[in-house]
This record gives C-alpha cells, sequence and structure tokens, in this order.
C-alpha cells in the first residue's frame, strides 16, 4: 500500500514539474511586459512577478500605427475567414448528406485528392497572381475556406441528426436552405462551436501567407509584425512615430520588454477563447479522434 | 410534372450550396496540382512556358545542397518521431492516475496551452528561454557548473532545440488521444489486479500498456505518413544563418529557392519530388493502418 502512495506522489509532483515548464515561459513574458524599463534589464527567465509595475510597453506598442493596423487585420480575417469557413462548410456537409444529392461519390473522391495531394507552394502563388489576389486581403481570408477534416466531422454530425427531423420540415414546405439554417444548424450548435474555434485560432496564428501574398504593410496581421518584432528582431521599427513619449522615455525603453509585450498582445484572444476551447475543442476532439 | 420539376429545382440548390467549396478546391487544390508541370518546364514571365523535361530534376539530384536539404529533413523527422513520439503516452499514463479533479484539471488546461499558441509566439518564448543571458535555461545549466550556450545559432543544438519545442507545443494535446482510450479500459481488469496484488506501477505497466497498442500503433503509422512535412513553420521561425546548414528542410528549401530566388521551375521539382514521396507515405499508411487496426485515413 505505501508503495502505491509512493508512486502517486511521484506522478503528482512530475506533473507539477511539466506543467511548471509550460506556464513559468509564458508568466515570465507577462512579467516582463509589466516591468518597468529600468528593471527589464536584470529581469530575468524565471522571474514571474514584474520588478516594478508599469503599462509604459503596452503604450508605446499600441500608439505603434503598424502594430494597431494589425490587430485590426487580423480581427477581419480572422472573424471574416471564420464566418466564411462556418457557411462554406456546413452548406456542403448538408449537401454531401442529403440522400437525394446525385454525384456524392464523386465529390468525396474530390475530397479524398484534396486531402491527400498538396499542392506546391509555387504553382499556389502562380494561381493566386493569376487572379489578381496578390496583396488583397481575400488571399488569405480563402486560403484553407474549407478544410476537408473539419467537413468530414460536420458531416458525420449532420448525418446523426434524426432523419424525421428534416422529412418533417421538408412536408412543412421549407427548402434546404431554410431546413439548413432553422433545423440542422441549431441541432448542431455545439459541433458548428467546435470547429469554428478550430478554424477562429487559425485564422489568427496564421502569418506565412500573409507575409507572402500581402505585401503592403498596412495589410498586415498582427502574427507578420510580431515575427518582424520577435523572430528577426527588427526592432527599429517597434516604436510608433506618433508615440507620446518624449526622447528621454524613448531612449530608456527596453526591447526585449517590448518584444514580450508584442507577444502577450498576439496571445491575449487566444486567452481569451481558452475556457471554450476547452470545453468544445478538447470534447471535439475526443469525441472526434481528431489530430491536428 | 410539378411535383418532379420542384424536386430538380429543390436539389439544384444543394448544387448551389455545394458550389463555393467546390470553386475553393478548384481554386486552391486542383488549379495549382496542374501547376506542379512547371517542375518539368522553364518558367517564361511573358508567353507561353517551354517543356523541358526532367531538366530540373536532373539539376536537383546532382545539387548538394539539395542533398544536404533531404538529409536534414530525414534527420528531423526521425529525430522528432523517435523522441517526441512516446512522451504524449507517458503524460497520459501520468495524468490518467491523478485522481484529484481539481489537480487534474489545472494541469490539463495548462499542458494544452501550447499548442494553441502560433509558432511565431512559441519562437518568441523560446528565443528568450534560451538566450544566453538571463534565459531560463542557461540558468539552470549554470546552477549545475555548466556553461552558458547560445543555442539559436549553435548547430549542435538547434535540432534538439526543435524536438524539445516540438514536445513542449504538442506533448498535452497530443496526449488527449491517449486518455481517451485509457477511460475506455475496463474497470474490471484493473480490480482483477488489484486483487491478485499488482501495485499501481505494475497495473499501469500490464494493463494500461497494452491496452493502448492499438491506439499507439494507429498515431503512430498516422505520423508516418507526413513523415516528408519535418514541421516548416517551427523550423522557418527558428532558422538563422549560423543554423541554416543543419535545419534546412525540404519546405524551407522550395520557400527559399521559389519566392525569395524566384526560381520557380526548380522550386516546383523540389516539391513535385517531396509531394511524391508524400503521397507514397500516405498510401502506405493508408494501407498498413487498415491491415493492423481495421480503420484506414478515408
Amino acid at each position: 500500500m505505501n508503495k502505491d502512495k509512493l508512486f502517486h506522489i511521484v506522478i503528482y509532483i512530475l506533473l507539477f514539474l511539466i506543467a511548471m515548464t509550460m506556464i513559468i515561459p509564458l508568466l515570465n513574458i507577462v512579467a516582463l511586459s509589466l516591468t518597468k524599463p529600468e528593471g527589464a534589464l536584470e529581469f530575468k527567465g524565471w522571474e514571474i512577478i514584474p520588478k516594478g509595475f508599469s503599462l509604459i510597453n503596452y503604450k508605446v506598442i499600441l500608439s505603434n500605427v503598424m502594430v494597431l493596423k494589425s490587430i485590426f487585420n487580423s480581427l477581419f480575417i480572422t472573424g471574416m475567414g471564420t464566418l466564411i469557413n462556418i457557411l462554406m462548410t456546413t452548406m456542403a456537409a448538408y449537401a454531401l448528406t442529403r440522400p437525394s444529392l446525385i454525384g456524392k461519390r464523386f465529390f468525396m473522391t474530390l475530397l479524398i485528392i484534396v486531402m491527400v495531394f498538396e499542392p506546391g507552394l509555387i504553382p499556389e502563388y502562380l494561381v493566386i497572381k493569376k487572379i489578381g489576389l496578390i496583396d488583397n486581403y481575400w488571399s488569405v481570408i480563402l486560403y484553407k475556406a474549407v478544410n476537408v477534416y473539419y467537413l468530414i466531422i460536420i458531416m458525420r454530425f449532420f448525418d446523426e441528426i434524426p432523419k424525421s427531423l428534416i422529412e418533417a420540415a421538408e412536408i412543412d414546405g421549407a427548402g434546404h436552405m431554410r431546413i439548413l439554417f432553422k433545423v440542422v444548424l441549431p441541432v448542431a450548435k455545439a459541433a458548428i462551436a467546435t470547429i469554428g474555434l478550430f478554424y477562429a485560432v487559425y485564422h489568427w496564428n496564421e502569418y506565412f501567407r500573409a507575409s507572402i501574398y500581402l505585401n503592403s504593410q498596412s495589410k498586415w496581421p498582427l502574427q507578420v509584425v510580431l515575427r518582424q518584432f520577435v523572430v528577426l528582431d527588427d526592432t527599429t521599427s517597434m516604436i510608433g512615430v506618433n508615440n507620446l513619449l518624449s526622447y528621454s522615455d524613448i531612449a530608456r525603453l527596453n526591447y526585449k520588454a517590448l518584444q514580450a509585450t508584442t507577444i502577450i498582445i498576439a496571445v491575449i484572444p487566444i486567452l481569451l477563447l481558452y475556457p471554450l476551447i476547452l470545453k468544445y475543442y478538447t470534447k471535439g476532439t475526443l469525441e472526434g479522434g481528431v489530430k491536428d | 410534372m410539378i411535383q418532379s420539376f420542384k424536386r430538380l429545382s429543390k436539389d439544384k440548390i444543394l448544387y448551389l450550396m455545394l458550389m463555393p467549396a467546390f470553386v475553393y478546391f478548384i481554386v486552391y487544390h486542383f488549379w495549382p496540382m496542374l501547376g506542379m508541370t512547371l517542375a518539368f518546364q522553364d518558367y517564361r514571365v511573358i508567353g507561353n512556358n517551354v517543356w523541358v523535361g526532367l531538366k530540373y530534376f536532373k539539376i536537383l539530384f546532382g545539387s548538394p545542397v539539395f542533398g544536404n536539404v533531404l538529409m536534414n529533413t530525414v534527420i528531423i523527422s526521425s529525430m522528432k518521431l523517435i523522441f517526441c513520439f512516446p512522451v504524449p503516452i507517458i503524460l497520459a499514463l501520468l495524468v490518467s492516475e491523478v485522481r484529484n479533479s481539481l489537480f487534474r484539471k489545472c494541469v490539463q488546461s495548462v499542458i494544452y496551452l501550447p499548442h494553441f499558441l502560433s509558432w511565431v509566439v512559441i519562437a518568441g518564448i523560446w528565443i528568450n528561454m534560451l538566450s544566453p543571458n538571463g534565459g531560463i535555461v542557461n540558468h539552470i545549466r549554470n546552477l549545475f557548473g555548466l556553461p552558458s550556450i547560445d543555442f539559436m545559432t549553435s548547430k549542435q543544438h538547434i535540432r534538439w532545440v526543435l524536438v524539445f519545442s516540438e514536445i513542449w507545443r504538442s506533448a498535452g494535446w497530443d496526449s488527449i488521444i491517449y486518455l481517451a482510450a485509457i477511460m475506455r479500459i475496463s474497470f474490471s481488469l484493473y480490480e482483477a489486479a488489484y486483487i491478485d496484488g499488482a501495485s499501481k506501477f505494475q497495473q499501469m505497466f500490464y494493463i494500461t500498456l497494452p491496452e493502448l497498442k492499438s491506439t499507439i500503433i494507429t498515431v503512430f503509422i498516422l505520423n508516418l505518413g507526413y513523415f516528408m512535412n519535418a514541421g516548416f513553420d517551427q523550423v522557418y521561425n527558428f532558422m538563422n544563418d549560423s543554423v541554416i546548414s543543419v535545419i534546412d528542410i525540404l519546405d524551407t528549401y522550395v520557400y527559399r529557392v521559389g519566392m525569395v530566388n524566384v526560381q520557380y521551375s526548380y522550386a516546383t521539382a523540389a516539391s513535385f519530388f517531396k509531394g511524391i514521396v508524400g503521397c507514397v507515405l500516405i498510401f502506405i499508411t493508408h494501407i498498413l493502418s487498415k491491415k493492423l487496426t481495421g480503420k484506414g485515413l478515408w
């Protein structure tokens, strides 16, 4: 019996340490972003309490026109993208689960081809160029407009909706659109929320397509700006032109703290959605066996 | 007559509903797929491309850089398969033993979180963590009397940085699938073992692990299918001039040669090669998975 108790203590300690390795680096970045510029220089990687509280880093970063514009761009791309994702995915899933649809096999084969064959980056870029979407938000919004895996998950959900429910609506004279929006979608709310979150997280985190398709800096999403500031270490553009600081204030600023602040700003939406993510996303993954 | 017309027009709406997704697949998937023929052509800005057969493939296979990139891809993918793969299993075994539901919930919320951060964010956090001045990793090394290392620019260490950051990001999230499998194991098995006097550790080793076998096999062969994708987002964000020779993988190579150096045909040949190998691996995976678990990829 004692052996089992020891076994459990070891497990609790191990898990505690593992969780710490994941949360401390994040808390450290949060604390660094809130630290006074004077304290930032000696701020070490294991500290999680700010050294002298100050919001100056946030003031500087959020007064940067490039950052502000990019936050707006990210919100637009994520919102619009997710809306289109949900509409296109549910409409296609609904059509593909109707028994009367002719050519279902054909469409399903197309889906499998999409799943298996990955088109190369260059041909994709040339197509986007040909249809005139370079430097246009839509090139990024529509990239991954329908994810085949999520489409299949939604189809599985729609298949489980009792046939009698749809038949009853049909007898009442409702068309397919009406049935989808008034009958099917309300029933499948949890599933839609799950893939909606999948899509939203994807859009918010996407930076690569944006960096190749959007040439003008004014169209960049936040992740591209973040990459510029943090990964490529381009700190010169971090301080906005029209921020309200004096030169001596600017000279005091710590670039590492500013980088930390940008990281936190890019993570905030994920943290805000996190309770929902845990609820829907995790459950959806458990049930759907999705791995992405 | 009216009835059948009504039915037809109703189904017409179904096709209209499919249309947006269909058009999307054509534009973003099938059209670029046809564009892969660029690998066999000389790209011309004005006028039609000229067919050149296997010219670019010959250049590709003759290039020492391509050989190096291929090696890097195989090495990094293998390292991830060997070292990242077992971690979620162990993690799931640990979490499943936790009886205190508050502790369990907290641990789970924390270990799933990194999965939802972009690689740009993770690169930012890791660059900070691995920094030779003030980074937590070097601080711990110093505590044990070891010298600081600039991990991000060290050719010897950077691949391990890839492995560990991959574990940090996805081990928690990937453990979900194993946890689900553990929860399905019949409780009576443990009861019987308990009566036989098996310790908790023995139960884990002789019941849980064998019961997980089929899940482990499934996940392993799925990973095998995506072997050629060594992790573009990750490598792209961890790359710098000092380590490019050891972590440049096929995807980053295609990006650099194609998008940066504008050698469209050559880059397309490289991704064509990657695509072919990838497809073969996915088909093998599908067949293996069907044989071993009865469930394929599609």
